[in-house]
């Protein structure tokens, strides 16, 4: 069954089609990656689902409801999270508090006026927090300023966060981006944990063509605003277009 | 501290093993402690501003000393700026109109005595639920944009308040002539605000610093539960990060919207003080868009990084503004209006220095000592074995 599924998805920029209607359909469960040369359109298709953009037309349907256009946050609550190309966490607060402001929303809901009750007296939003921390391995430095993890543990703090929303489809903008060749395995082991684990449907714009070989169960290209390509990572690896068009005739 | 594992809840447990200075600290973020100090240096405060800068005074043979219902002056201002500062220090909203939520709460408050009651505290109230409401649609239209323009619209609002009281709304605010219709009566009943406390006259002088200081003392409370909650939490991300707010579920526009309305009810509760204070209150001093630039004055000259630091800003500016005033200087002479200079100049020297305001540079000073004993003392102990 198709959990997010778009249909003509358009996204215009003065007279620039950055997205162009594009149809994808994710499975629940299954692992997607979008590949495509740098300007295709990846992060503006994301953006346009999560609602940071407002797309020109078409329509985003997740679990069979229209969210198109739909706030932020709302699409957060129903149930699609994402992390972003730099690690957008909150520098100055501590690893804990980053993770625990995202449980607040998921437990207590988009807007609450508990403004005169101790934040560390709900055991909800602690337990959440304590369970997301130790499974991206970072509780231990839960007292840590964010700003001063090393590169890669910031990125997993941005997972945390994302999967602190308890999504049931996550987008994330490529998570091993600027990490060293560790960093990437462990990234790599904990996306298939998640998978795995917390049965996670995961839609990934990557560029590390190991990565995606690793996790991905389908692959979509996007070319030009276009969704050129869409299968199995085999099929779409000997696709004589995707060649052509996405690395210029050069062997994957 | 030890350094790894979750938080403890509230920073309540202390480690048998921790130093005394280790625990000193986890006592200072615990709520009772920032209570009981908040009474202390209000117990004192007063004798400090008048008789302690007195004596000082006499000294030096300059006239610096604070004179009666300046302590009570600088704590209204006081209560205005932490609520401002959950604004601007917390949520990063720079809002160039609160003196709207000042001044409407002040007249509120005055004409509401003059018709309704002359009970101080209700006068408070009356005043406070009047900015609250005023503050929902203005907060509403303003809160949509950001940075300046958010600014300029704020700072829009407050002087269509300031035109209105001046002109078109003279039946209701005496216009240019300032209102001075108020009926302030007993506290309870049976307490006149001007009357000396008996007994305590020497530290607490009259009941109107006592009245204030309560104030002062549910302000500090009341801001320092909501750093406290989550709201706290949200407000210092909102600072941080906006965006990622909205991405982890939460509606970003309703708790903006929230720290508008909670700083204005601080304003509101100030403002109604102010006008219980001075007993008079004119667009002037009420609604002029510089009064919001003083609000944003003391709060940065104090620290916009913590909570109580803007008090301590609203203290340097109302001691320059009214008494280095009325200073009188061999060779310069009198300071009179060139108070605005001094204050400039204390701007610019803590500005430049001291990036952190005065609380700020108060706090890192105590650390630093606080660092230096607790290295002699183990030095001490490592010498004993």
């Amino acid at each position: 069954m198709a959990l997010l599924e778009t249909q003509e998805l358009t996204k215009q920029f003065a007279g620039l089609t950055a997205v162009d209607r594009v149809s994808l359909s994710v499975d629940s469960g299954e692992t997607r990656a979008i590949i495509g040369p740098n300007g295709a359109g990846k992060s503006t298709l994301i953006n346009c689902i999560t609602g940071l953009l407002e797309p020109s037309g078409g329509t985003v349907l997740f679990q069979d409801q229209d969210i198109t256009a739909h706030d932020s946050h709302d699409i957060v609550q129903r149930g699609i999270s994402r992390s972003f190309q730099t690690a957008s966490i909150f520098p100055g607060m501590t690893v804990w508090e980053n993770v625990q402001i995202a449980a607040f929303g998921t437990k207590h809901g988009s807007f609450r006026f508990n403004f005169l009750r101790n934040r560390d007296s709900f055991s909800d939003v602690d337990a959440l927090t304590e369970d997301i921390l130790a499974s991206v391995e970072l509780l231990e430095d839960g007292n840590e300023t964010a700003a001063n993890l090393p590169y890669g543990d910031k990125r997993r703090l941005e997972i945390a966060i994302g999967l602190a929303s308890e999504p049931d489809l996550m987008f994330m903008d490529e998570p091993t981006a600027g990490m060293s060749p560790e960093e990437t395995q462990h990234t790599v082991d904990l996306l298939e944990e998640l998978k795995e684990e917390r049965g996670l449907t995961i839609v990934l714009v990557e560029h590390d063509m190991e990565v995606i070989f690793r996790v991905a169960d389908r692959i979509s290209v996007l070319h030009r605003g276009e969704i050129i390509a869409s299968g199995p990572p085999e099929e779409v690896k000997g696709d004589e277009e995707v060649q052509e068009a996405y690395l210029g005739g050069v062997e994957l | 501290m030890s350094g790894n594992g979750p938080r403890p809840n509230g920073g309540e447990i202390l480690d048998p093993d921790a130093s005394t200075i280790q625990r000193a600290r986890a006592l200072a973020q615990h709520n009772w402690s920032v209570i009981l100090g908040a009474v202390i240096a209000l117990l004192l405060f007063r004798w400090l501003m008048i008789d302690g800068l007195g004596m000082v005074a006499d000294m030096v043979d300059v006239r610096i000393g604070g004179y009666e219902g300046l302590p009570s002056l600088i704590l209204i201002y006081g209560i205005i700026v932490i609520g401002f500062n959950l604004l601007l220090g917390y949520v990063g909203l720079l809002s160039f109109g609160h003196a709207a939520f000042f001044g409407t709460a002040a007249y509120v408050a005055g004409i509401f005595s003059a018709e309704v009651s002359g009970s101080p505290l209700l006068m408070v109230v009356a005043g406070t639920v009047a900015a609250i409401v005023l503050a929902w649609p203005i907060g509403f239209l303003s809160i949509r944009r950001t940075g300046v323009y958010f600014a300029v619209l704020t700072l829009t609002f407050g002087q269509m308040l300031y035109f209105y009281a001046l002109g078109p709304g003279a039946w209701l605010t005496n216009g240019d002539n300032g209102y001075s219709d108020i009926q302030t009566g007993d506290l309870l009943g049976s307490i006149r605000l001007d009357a000396p406390v008996p007994g305590l006259e020497f530290l607490l002088g009259h009941w109107q610093y006592v009245f204030v200081s309560i104030f002062m003392l549910l302000a500090i409370i009341v801001a320092n539960r909501i750093v406290q909650s989550p709201y706290g939490l949200i407000f210092t991300a909102l600072g941080e990060n906006e965006h990622r707010v909205s991405f982890v579920g939460l509606n970003v526009f309703r708790y903006k919207l929230m720290a508008f309305i909670i700083s204005a009810a601080f304003a509101g509760v100030g403002g109604s003080l102010f006008l219980i204070h001075e007993s008079y209150i004119h667009p002037t001093t009420g609604l002029y868009w510089i009064t919001s630039g003083d609000f944003v004055i003391m709060s940065v000259l104090g620290g916009t990084g913590s909570l109580v630091g803007p008090v301590f800003g609203a203290l340097v500016f109302e001691y320059i503004s009214n008494v280095i005033s009325g200073v009188s200087l061999p060779v310069i002479g009198a300071i009179g209006s060139l108070w605005r200079l001094a204050l400039g100049a204390a701007f610019v020297v803590i500005v430049w220095f001291l990036p952190q305001g005065i609380y700020g540079a108060l706090k890192s000073l105590i650390g630093r000592v606080g660092r230096l004993i607790e290295r002699q003392l183990n030095q001490t102990a490592g010498g004993d074995d």
